[in-house]
C-alpha cells in the first residue's frame, strides 16, 4: 500500500479518504486477525509457563523447605498449626477433611458416571401395596441430570482444592522465610482485623462472586455441554432420566444445510437475518428519535420542561408487561386501532389492519412500538449528555457561521456518538437478546409455517424468543435450546469484539475531554 | 517528631514502568524537605510512598528507625495534605478537623479543645459549621492544613498543597506555611512542581528527574552549584541561558569564547577548576539572566546582540535579545540602574551589547552534562 | 403555549419570527408525543371502569362506568400475586442493592491481582442468554423446593444470586468519588471498611437510590423466569405471570377489563415511587451511558 504523509491526507478528497481508510480498514483485518491468534498463542503460552514455574517452586519448596512445610504438603494448615497460625491452619484443614469426605461419598461416583452419564434406566417393580393387592411403580435408578450437574460441581470443587492447596503450599514457604528473616507472622487477630482493612475487597467479594459462580458460571457450563449430549424434556423423569453424549451431532442438526430451505441452518438463518435487522432498527431509531426529543426539550425559550419530561419518564415507571400486553391487544384484529379506524371509516370490517398477521406489519409494528418504549429512556440519557457539550462550542460555531443544521451534524452528533458508543454496542446487544418485546407483543407470531425446526417459529422471533419456545412443555428440546444458545453467544461476543476494537472512544480516549 | 530514612527505594508499576530508581535519603528530625521537579519525575510517587498509599517495589522507608513497608498508612503516625485538599464534602468543617481524632475514640471535649486552637491558629473558626463547598480555595486548603495538624503525627506530608490557588493567595499560603512549620516543628516532606516553593520553604532541596534524584542540597547550594544542566535550569527563574562553547586552559588560566568574545574565568570558579585538574574542552557554558549586564561600548569581552522583545516586569526589565549567531538569550536587568535614556532605547532592534563576569560562570561538559566545577 | 409566542416583543422581527415558529413547531410537536405516550394509559385506565363488558372492544370511553372490576380483583388469587411480588422486590431490592454495592466498591477502590481478568470474565458471561440457565436453575431450586407454590423464595435467591453482573453503573459512579478521599481518610487513621462506612457510604445516596429503585422495579415486570419458576401454581405467581394468564385466547373475554384494573393497580404504587426518586434514576442511567 502506497504510504501517504499527513499533509499529503489533508489534501485528499473526501471520497478519496473514505476509500483509504476503508482500504487501510480491509487491509488490515488479515493482520489484526493474525495478531488476535498470536496474541492468543502467546497467552497460553506465557500461561503453560506460568504453570510449569509454579510447580517447579513448589517442588523445590518441598525439597528445601523444613519438615513443618514438608508435611504441610500432606496434611493441609499443619504448617501453620506448628507456626501458631493457628486459624489459617483450622480453615485449611477444614477444607481439606471437607473436600476428602466430599469426594470419597459423592464426587468420587458422580465423576466416574461422568463418561456414560448413567446406564440403569428406568424399571417397573411389584410393591405391596394396601392390604392385599399389589401395585406397579417405576424406579429411575440413574439419573443423567444430577449426574452431569454434580460431577461438574465436583470438577468445581477440585480446582477449588487444587488451588487452595497451592495456597497452602505458598503461605507455609513465606511463613518460614518470614521467621527465618527474624520477623513476625500475622497472628490470627491481624488476619481478621486485615479483612476490614487491607484485604477488605476479598470480604465484599466473597459473597457476590459465590453467588454468581453458583448461579451463574455453573448454570452456564452445564448448558454448554448440555449441547453436546440429547437431552430433553423427555429425560425430565417423562420416561425416563437417562441421556448421553452425542459429540457434535446437535451443531450437526442445527447447521447442516443439505434439506435446504426446509432444514434447520434455514430457519436459524432466518431469524438470525430478522435479530440483527430488529437490533439494528431498534437500537438506532430510538437513539435518533429520542435524541431529537432531548434537544426539543432542551432548546432555550421551550417552557415546562419538566412537564415535557414527566410525561415521558412516567412511562418507564409502569411496569412493561402491562403497557406491552395492553399496546399489543390495541393493535389486534378487533382491538382498538382497528376499531378507531373503522369508527372514522377508513378501513371496513373486512379490510381490518393485519398488524399481527401479516410478517412485514407486524415487524414494522414491533419497531415502532419499541420506539414508543424507549424513546423516554434515550431522552433521559440523552438529556444529560446534551447538556455536558460545552457552550462555548456552539458559540465558537455561531461566529464560524454554522446553521442549526451543521451545528448538529459537525459538533453535537460526533461528540454524541464518541460518548455513547459503549452504550450503542451495549444496547445492540442487548436488543438482539430483548426478550420482554417481542414476546409480550406477538409471541413471536405470525407463525412461519415453512419451517421445520421445533418451536414453532414465527416471523417476529428472535434467536432469544426462539431459544425460549424450544425449551418450553413436554417435548422440549434442551439439546437445541443449548445449540441456539451458544451460537447466540458467538454472534454477540465476534460484533462486540469488532465493534469494540473500532470504537474511536476506546482508541482516543482524550478526544473530546 | 522523627526522622525519615529511604533506602534503594524503587517503585515499578505492574505495566513494568519504573517512576522511582533507588532513591536514597536521610530526612533528620524536625527537617523541611521539599521534593521537586517537573510532571512525571517520581516526586509525588515517592512521598505516596512513604504515606503507605503505594507500595514499595523494593528497598525499605523507616520512619523513626523502624521499617513501615508492610503498615498501612493509619499505622505510620503520619499527616498529609493533599493537592486537591481531600476534604470529605459531606461534613462540616469541624467534623472534618475532628474525624482522624474521633477515629481514634478521643473524648469529644479533648476533640473541642483541638479543632478550635487548630482553627483559631488558621483563622477559620467563623467556618466550622459550614461543609466544604461554601468555602474559597484558601479556606478548603486551611481545613486540609488543620486536617493534618490536629493529628500531632510524626511526620507531615504535603503533596502540592498550594498548585489548585492563583498566584496571589499562593504567596500568602506559602509564607503561613513557614509560620506553621515554626509552631508545629516536627519533620516535614513537600512535594512541589514549583522552583519558588521549593527554594522558599526547603531545608533541603531535592530535584527529582524521570525517577532519579539529580541533586540534594540546601537552596544555596543548588542554586550556586547546580550539579548538572537539568538542575541548573530548573532552578532559578527565568531559566539560566546555555551557551555551547569552548574552555581553553593555558597554564593556570581559563578562558571561555562565547560568540567570539573572550572572557577569563577568575575567582572561586578558576580555583575549583584547577581542583578539578579540568582540561580544555567543549562545554556548554551556564549564565543566570541576572548575571548578565549591559556593556557600555563593544569590546573584546562583550558579545553584541539584537534586542527581540523587552519585558517590563516593575523592578526590573527582561530582555529577550538573539546574537549574531541566532541563539537567543535572556537578560534581567534591575530597572533601578538604567537612565531613562537607557531605558527608552531599549526597543526591538536596538543594537546591544552585553558582557558578564569570569565568577558567575557554570560549566558542564558538553557530553556529560554534569557541573565541572562538582568534582566528579 | 400559544400565550408565550403572541407575547414577544415585536423587535428585530426576522430572528425573533424564525424563533418563534420553530419554537411554535417543537411545543405542537412535544404536545403530540405527550398525547400518544399517555394514550394507552388513560386507555387502560378508562376500561378498567367499564362494566357492560369484559372484552377487549374497539371503543375507549365506557358506555357503563363502574368499579366491579377493581371488586372482583379481589376474588382472584390477584392479591396473592400483589403480596408474592411485593414481598420479592422488597427483599431482592435490599439484597441486591447490599451484594451491588459490595462488588462495585471493591472492583472501583481495589487494585488487585486478577481484578481486571474478572471483569472481562464477568463481560463475557453477560453475553451468554440467561434464558438458557434457567432450565437447570429450575431443576436445582426445585430440589431445594423452591418452585411452584413456593417460588417466591426461590424467586429471591435468584435474583439476588446473580445481582454480582450489575456491578458496572454503581462501579461508574464510585469512579467518580476522588480517590484522594479514601486516602486522606486512610492517613486519618480509618481502615478500608471505616472508609467505606464514613465516606463512600453517606457520599453516595444517589447511586444507593438508583439501585433500590431498580431492584425494587424489576421484579413487577419480570415474567419468563418467574413464570418458568413457579410452573403454573398460582399460590406462586408474581402479578406479571398472573396476569398474563388472563389474556390468553380462552381468558381474554372474561378477564380483559380486570387485566386493565389490574395493571392500573400494579402500575400506580410504582409510578408514584418512581416519580417521587426520579432524579436520582436519571443520574444512574446518565452516569451508566457515558462511562459505557
Amino acid at each position: 500500500m502506497v504510504k501517504y504523509t499527513d499533509l499529503e491526507y489533508l489534501r485528499m478528497k473526501k471520497g478519496k479518504r473514505f476509500g483509504l481508510k476503508l482500504l487501510s480498514f480491509l487491509c488490515s483485518i488479515p493482520r489484526k486477525t493474525a495478531a488476535f491468534f498470536l496474541m492468543l498463542l502467546t497467552g497460553i503460552k506465557q500461561a503453560a509457563l506460568k504453570i510449569a514455574g509454579e510447580a517447579r517452586d513448589i517442588c523445590m519448596g518441598f525439597v528445601t523447605g523444613d519438615w513443618k512445610t514438608k508435611v504441610s504438603y500432606l496434611v493441609m494448615g499443619f504448617g501453620c498449626f506448628a507456626r501458631g497460625q493457628i486459624l489459617r491452619g483450622v480453615l485449611f484443614l477444614l477444607f481439606e477433611v471437607v473436600f476428602i469426605g466430599y469426594m470419597v461419598l459423592f464426587g468420587g461416583y458422580y465423576l466416574g458416571m461422568m463418561p456414560s452419564l448413567g446406564k440403569q434406566g428406568p424399571t417397573t417393580e411389584k410393591v405391596a401395596s394396601g392390604l392385599r393387592g399389589t401395585a406397579t411403580v417405576t424406579i429411575y435408578h440413574d439419573n443423567s441430570f444430577r449426574i452431569l450437574l454434580y460431577s461438574v460441581l465436583t470438577i468445581f470443587f477440585i480446582i477449588a482444592f487444587i488451588y487452595t492447596w497451592r495456597v497452602n503450599v505458598k503461605q507455609n514457604l513465606t511463613a518460614e522465610r518470614i521467621l527465618k528473616s527474624g520477623k513476625k507472622l500475622r497472628s490470627g487477630k491481624e488476619d481478621l482485623r486485615s479483612l476490614v482493612d487491607d484485604q477488605f475487597h476479598k470480604t465484599l467479594l466473597a459473597l457476590p462472586m459465590t453467588g454468581i459462580l453458583v448461579f451463574t458460571v455453573l448454570p452456564i457450563i452445564f448448558m454448554i455441554l448440555v449441547a453436546f449430549t440429547n437431552y430433553c424434556g423427555a429425560n425430565n423423569g417423562y420416561t425416563n432420566n437417562l441421556f448421553h453424549w452425542v459429540g457434535l451431532d446437535n451443531f450437526n442438526t442445527m447447521l447442516n444445510w443439505t434439506n435446504g430451505s426446509s432444514s434447520y441452518a434455514a430457519t436459524f438463518g432466518e431469524v438470525l437475518a430478522w435479530t440483527l435487522i430488529w437490533a439494528f432498527f431498534a437500537t438506532f431509531t430510538n437513539y435518533f428519535l429520542g435524541m431529537m426529543v432531548a434537544m426539543a426539550i432542551n432548546k432555550k425559550g421551550i417552557h415546562f420542561k419538566k412537564g415535557w419530561r414527566t410525561v415521558l419518564v412516567m412511562t418507564v415507571a409502569i411496569p412493561q408487561f402491562i403497557s406491552l400486553l395492553y399496546v399489543s391487544k390495541m393493535f389486534a384484529s378487533n382491538g382498538i386501532v382497528n376499531g378507531l379506524l373503522m369508527d372514522l371509516g377508513i378501513i371496513d370490517m373486512d379490510h381490518l389492519l393485519p398488524f399481527w398477521t401479516d410478517p412485514t406489519w407486524a415487524r414494522i409494528t414491533v419497531i415502532i412500538i419499541n420506539i414508543w418504549i424507549g424513546i423516554p429512556y434515550l431522552m433521559l440519557i440523552t438529556t444529560g449528555i446534551l447538556m455536558n457539550i460545552p457552550a462555548d462550542l456552539y458559540e465558537s460555531a455561531r461566529i464560524d457561521g454554522a446553521s442549526g443544521w451543521q451545528q448538529y451534524s459537525k459538533i453535537t452528533l460526533p461528540y454524541m456518538l464518541f460518548v455513547t458508543g459503549p452504550y450503542l454496542l451495549t444496547s445492540f446487544t442487548g436488543n438482539m437478546n430483548n426478550f420482554n418485546v417481542i414476546y409480550l407483543l406477538t409471541g413471536g407470531a405470525p407463525t412461519n409455517n415453512l419451517s421445520t425446526a421445533p418451536g414453532t417459529v414465527g416471523y417476529t422471533d428472535l434467536l432469544i424468543t426462539w431459544l425460549f419456545k424450544i425449551t418450553q412443555g413436554a417435548e422440549a428440546n434442551y439439546y437445541l435450546a443449548s445449540v441456539v444458545g451458544i451460537l447466540v453467544f458467538l454472534v454477540v461476543a465476534i460484533i462486540s469484539l469488532v465493534v469494540y476494537n473500532l470504537l474511536p472512544s476506546i482508541k482516543n480516549e482524550e478526544d473530546f475531554q | 517528631m522523627a526522622s525519615v530514612k529511604l533506602t534503594g527505594v524503587k517503585k515499578i508499576y505492574d505495566n513494568k514502568v519504573t517512576a522511582v530508581h533507588d532513591f536514597n535519603l536521610d530526612i533528620k528530625d524536625k527537617e523541611f524537605v521539599v521534593f521537586v521537579g517537573p510532571s512525571g519525575c517520581g516526586k509525588s510517587t515517592t512521598l505516596r510512598m512513604v504515606a503507605g498509599l503505594e507500595d514499595i517495589s523494593e528497598g525499605t522507608v523507616e520512619i523513626d528507625g523502624e521499617v513501615v513497608n508492610d503498615l498501612q498508612p493509619k499505622d505510620r503516625d503520619i499527616a498529609m495534605v493533599f493537592q486537591n485538599y481531600a476534604l470529605y464534602p459531606h461534613m462540616t468543617v469541624y467534623d472534618n478537623i475532628a474525624f482522624s481524632l474521633r477515629l481514634k475514640k478521643m473524648p469529644e471535649d479533648e476533640i473541642y479543645e483541638k479543632v478550635t486552637n487548630a482553627a483559631e491558629i488558621l483563622g477559620i473558626t467563623d467556618y466550622l459549621t459550614r461543609k466544604p463547598r461554601a468555602l474559597s480555595g484558601g479556606q478548603r486548603q486551611r481545613v486540609a492544613i488543620g486536617r493534618a495538624m490536629v493529628r500531632n503525627s510524626k511526620v507531615f506530608l504535603m503533596d502540592e498543597p498550594l498548585s489548585n490557588l492563583d498566584a496571589k493567595l499562593r504567596n500568602q499560603m506559602r509564607a503561613e506555611i513557614i509560620l506553621l512549620r515554626q509552631k508545629l516543628n516536627t519533620t516535614f516532606i513537600y512535594v512541589t512542581h514549583d522552583q519558588t516553593e521549593a527554594m522558599t520553604l526547603g531545608d533541603r532541596i531535592v530535584i527529582m528527574q524521570d525517577g532519579y534524584i539529580e541533586q540534594v542540597g540546601t537552596p544555596t547550594e543548588v542554586f550556586e552549584m547546580p550539579r548538572n544542566i537539568f538542575v541548573a535550569e530548573f532552578i532559578g527563574a527565568p531559566k539560566m541561558n546555555m551557551i555551547p562553547t569552548k574552555l581553553t586552559r593555558s597554564g593556570d588560566n581559563y578562558t571561555v569564547s562565547p560568540f567570539g568574545a573572550r572572557l577569563p574565568v577568575d575567582g572561586e570558579k578558576r580555583e575549583l577548576l584547577l581542583e578539578g585538574d579540568v582540561g580544555s574542552r567543549e562545554i556548554i557554558l551556564g549564565v543566570r539572566p541576572e548575571h548578565i549586564v549591559l556593556a557600555d561600548s563593544a569590546s573584546e569581552s562583550s558579545i553584541p546582540c539584537t534586542l527581540e522583545v523587552n519585558e517590563m516586569m516593575g523592578s526590573e526589565l527582561h530582555l529577550h535579545v538573539y546574537t549574531e549567531d541566532g541563539t537567543r538569550l535572556i537578560v534581567r536587568v534591575p530597572t533601578l540602574n538604567l537612565s531613562s535614556a537607557q531605558r527608552s532605547g531599549l526597543v526591538a532592534g536596538a543594537r546591544l551589547n552585553i558582557t558578564f563576569s569570569g565568577k558567575v560562570m557554570h560549566f558542564f561538559d558538553a557530553e556529560s552534562k554534569l557541573n565541572l566545577c562538582c568534582g566528579e | 403555549m400559544s400565550e408565550n409566542t403572541v407575547m414577544a416583543p415585536k423587535k428585530h422581527m426576522g430572528l425573533k419570527t424564525s424563533r418563534r415558529i420553530s419554537n411554535t413547531a417543537i411545543y405542537v410537536l412535544l404536545a403530540v408525543i405527550s398525547v400518544v405516550w399517555l394514550i394507552p394509559f388513560i386507555c387502560i385506565l378508562l376500561q378498567s371502569f367499564r362494566v357492560e363488558n369484559t372484552m377487549p372492544v374497539g371503543y375507549v370511553i365506557p358506555k357503563r362506568w363502574g368499579i366491579d372490576n377493581y371488586l372482583r380483583l379481589f376474588q382472584t388469587d390477584f392479591p396473592k400475586w400483589y403480596l408474592n411480588t411485593f414481598i420479592i422486590a422488597l427483599v431482592s431490592s435490599v439484597l441486591q442493592t447490599f451484594i451491588v454495592l459490595c462488588m462495585s466498591y471493591a472492583l472501583s477502590r481495589f487494585r488487585f491481582k486478577g481484578r481486571k481478568l474478572l471483569m472481562r470474565l464477568m463481560l463475557i458471561l453477560g453475553m451468554f442468554p440467561g434464558m438458557l440457565t434457567m432450565i437447570i436453575l429450575y431443576r436445582v431450586l426445585a430440589d431445594l423446593g423452591m418452585t411452584q407454590a413456593n417460588a417466591v423464595p426461590g424467586l429471591i435467591l435468584v435474583y439476588v444470586a446473580s445481582s454480582g453482573m450489575l456491578y458496572y453503573v454503581s462501579k461508574g459512579f464510585f469512579d467518580t468519588i476522588p480517590k484522594s478521599l479514601d486516602e486522606a481518610a486512610r492517613v486519618d487513621g480509618a481502615t478500608r471498611f471505616q472508609v467505606l462506612k464514613k465516606i463512600i457510604l453517606p457520599l453516595s445516596k444517589p447511586i444507593v437510590i438508583y439501585t433500590v429503585l431498580t431492584a425494587f422495579m424489576s421484579p413487577w415486570g419480570d415474567f419468563v423466569f418467574a413464570q418458568y419458576v413457579s410452573m403454573g401454581a398460582s399460590a406462586g405467581k408474581n402479578v406479571a405471570v398472573g396476569m398474563y394468564g388472563w389474556l390468553n385466547k380462552d381468558q381474554i373475554a372474561n378477564n380483559y377489563t380486570l387485566f386493565c384494573a389490574g395493571g392500573v393497580l400494579v402500575a400506580i404504587p410504582v409510578t408514584v415511587l418512581f416519580l417521587c426518586l426520579q432524579k436520582y434514576y436519571v443520574e444512574g442511567v446518565t452516569g451508566g451511558a457515558v462511562k459505557g
